[in-house]
This record gives structure tokens, sequence and C-alpha cells, in this order.
């Protein structure tokens, strides 16, 4: 099984990592920094202030950061949902920063919160259901995707590693899962929870990134 | 709804917002809990050999340290409540700081304690009596802190409850340690302690599903 596993992650992977188009770099050059710039400090001074224009320009500028952000780290359709949920979060607890301390940190913890609710929400939904977009998307988030995935996945049990691998990033229902890696649909169902559930764990005591 | 009709309603009449000030929100902690201790003193329990005991070590060391722990402990709980804190440091912190309480009270334990068997010095009666009061007295500081945790965007509100529990479960203790009669050490730290991990464990299980982010 551990043999099968390998091979099916490194197929995968040389799938999703294959060798990028000139297009794709330039691409990946021409986009904005990814760190947070120093200005959006003023403007939520402003914001708290009270000064609207200030604030929807903070936010717009939030919104393209936090896109890139989930990006990276959930599949395509949950990523709209993951930039909203944390814009209005920002939203209800701006009066919770102070500009004596940078926003970055403030604005990376916030979107960290959301994206392990998101993982929650994820890891909540019917197994058998999964986005038909999940395949596709930008190049550069496939590969840190899948990255970031190889890590993760490292630290399960390779039975949890190899259901999650098939069901929720595949797409193979639980019986074609249950049929391929030769364990009862239940033991299946089970691994994905639990392998889910562990990954959320690692991913909330890994300090925050960027 | 979109991103841009998401910001366009967010940002339109937006109103200024009061920033959070740990000071002010310590002052408000420490402000009720005087009233608290106030009261409490107003009537009329406080243990009536207090003036006789001024200045023995064994009273300085029980109202001290436990004086530091609460305003320590409400200070982390208050901090844990930043989106950008760890509360798992401060509660390393607090940890440490009871350690050495409980290890300056075995240098200040009276005379005469030493003799008496394991039962009598713990006297699990009245030191059940002395948790429960603990606890109560512990309720005012412990909604407090969770309205201002609520108020505030901890991203790991599961740690700030249990460093707010823990505050409130000091103060509480401090208050408590007015008109406690018992003066031996093992006494205070068993059902001293008993007293605050109830007071943790009720915040820990409460105040986070009344959480969120």
């Amino acid at each position: 099984m551990g043999r099968e596993y390998r091979t099916m992650r490194s197929d995968f992977l040389s799938r999703l990592i294959s060798k990028p188009t000139q297009g794709a770099a330039r691409v990946s050059r021409e986009q904005p920094s990814r760190t947070v710039p120093d200005s959006w400090s003023d403007l939520m001074v402003a914001a708290q202030n009270g000064h609207g224009g200030a604030y929807r320009r903070l936010l717009s500028e939030m919104s393209d950061w936090l896109a890139r952000y989930f990006q990276r780290r959930l599949p395509p359709g949950d990523v709209d949902d993951a930039v909203q949920e944390t814009l209005l979060a920002i939203h209800r607890r701006r009066h919770t920063y102070d500009p004596q301390y940078p926003l970055g940190p403030w604005l990376a913890a916030i979107a960290k919160n959301k994206w392990v609710d998101q993982l929650r929400s994820l890891a909540r939904r019917p197994v058998n259901e999964l986005p038909d977009e999940i395949a596709v998307g930008d190049h550069e988030a496939s590969v840190i995707s899948s990255s970031v995935l190889a890590s993760l996945l490292d630290e399960l049990r390779p039975a949890q590693a190899q259901a999650i691998l098939l069901v929720k990033v595949q797409g193979y229902s639980i019986e074609e899962a249950s049929g391929q890696i030769g364990q009862s649909p239940s033991a299946v169902k089970m691994n994905i929870h639990r392998g889910l559930a562990r990954l959320t764990a690692i991913i909330e005591k890994t300090p925050d990134v960027e | 709804m979109s991103n841009e009709s998401l910001i366009a309603d967010l940002s339109s009449n937006l109103a200024p917002v009061q920033r959070r000030s740990m000071l002010r929100e310590g002052g408000l902690v420490f402000a009720l809990g005087a009233v608290e201790l106030a009261l409490f003193l107003g009537l009329g329990v406080m243990r009536p050999d207090m003036h006789h005991m001024s200045g023995s070590p064994f009273l300085m060391w029980r109202v001290g340290s436990l004086g530091i722990l609460a305003v320590a402990a409400c200070l982390l709980a208050i901090r844990s409540y930043s989106p950008t804190a760890q509360p798992r440091h401060g509660l390393m912190l607090a940890c440490a700081l009871a350690v050495a309480a409980i290890v300056a009270g075995a240098v200040v334990a009276p005379s005469g304690v030493s003799g008496r068997t394991l039962l009598e010095r713990t006297a699990p009666a009245s030191g059940m009596l002395c948790a429960a009061s603990i606890f109560v007295l512990s309720l005012p500081v412990m909604a407090l802190l969770g309205a201002l945790m609520r108020r505030a965007a901890p991203t790991q509100p599961r740690l700030s409850a249990l460093a707010s529990g823990i505050a409130a479960g000091a103060c509480g203790a401090f208050v408590f340690a007015f008109c406690c009669p018992f003066n031996d050490p093992l006494y205070v730290v068993v059902w001293y302690s008993v007293g605050c991990a109830a007071v943790a464990a009720v915040a820990r299980w409460c105040l986070p599903r009344r959480f969120r982010l």
C-alpha cells in the first residue's frame, strides 16, 4: 500500500507541477508583491476614524491580496467565499487594529483564521461533493498548492493521505476509492475525516506566514 | 454578491470606531475587582485577626502572590484578545508565576503545621467550601473578561478563554484570601488551585461558544 501511495502521489504531483510556460512566468513576474504595503496602516487608521473612501480603497487592495493568499491554500471554488468572509471579519473587528503595530501580521492572523474555518467547512461537506473547477486554475497557484499539499500529506498516515488524495483531490467517489485502495467505504470516510482534522490541527499550530 | 459590491456596502456610511486599549480594558477589570473586594469586605467577612496578622510572612505571601498572579493573568488574558497575540506564551508565564508562588509558600509556612497529618492540613470539608467561594467570587470578572473577549478578535479563542478563566480564578482567590481563616500553605495551594482550575475549566468550555471572529 505504501508503494502504491507513493506512486499515485508522484503521478499526481508530476501532473500538477509541469514545466511552466514562458507566458506563465511573465504573468508571475508581473504580479504585485505579496507583502503588505505600509500605506495600508494609514488607510486603516483613516477607516477607524470613519473615512469611507480610504476604507473602500483599503478593502479593494486587501481583497486582491486575500485572493492571492487563498488561491495558494484553497480549491478555486472556495476562494471567493474565503475572501468575502475575511473582508467581513476585518470590517467587524477593525477596532482591534492598533496603529502602533504593522498591519500585515494583523491581516495575516485574521486570514489564517478564516482559512482554518474554510478547511473545517470543507471537512464537513459530503465527501462526494467536489467542485467541477477543482482542476482548473492559475498555474502558479497549482504549483504552490501542490507543494503545500505534498508537505502536509507527508504528516499523515499513508492510509489517510491516500484516501484524501483520491477523494478530495482527484475527485473519485468513496466507492471507487474504496476499490482502488482496498479499504471498506466506511474506513475511507473515517480516514478522510481524521486526516482532514489532523491537517487542520497542523495548520493551526504553524506560525503565520506573510 | 461580488467582492466589489460587498466592499461598496461595507464602506458606505462608515462610522468611526473606538480602538481597543489594553489600558482601558485593564482599568475596567481592576475597577471591577476593587468594587468586588470592597463589597465583600463591606459584608464583614474579613478574618478578625487580619490586623494582628498584617505583618506575617504567610499572609503577605498569600495576598501578595495571589495579587501578582491576578494582575499578571488579567493583563495576559487581555493581551491574548489581540489577533496577533500568542496566548500560549502568556499561559506558560502564568503557570511559571503560580509555580514560583507555590515554592515561596513552602518557605513561609508558619511553624506548627509540619506535625499534623495530611488530612488535618487539607481539611477537605472546609476546602470544598473555599473552592466554591472562589468560584462564585470569580464570576463577575469572568463575565467582564468574556465580554471584552467577545468585542475583541482573538484568533485562538480556546486558549484566550483558558487565560481568562485563570485570570478570573486568580481574582476570585485574591478577594477570598482576605477572609480565609486557614494558615497552612498546603491548604491554600490545594484548595485555591481547585477553585481556580474549576473557573478555568468553565471559562474554557463556555467562553469560546459565545465567540465568533
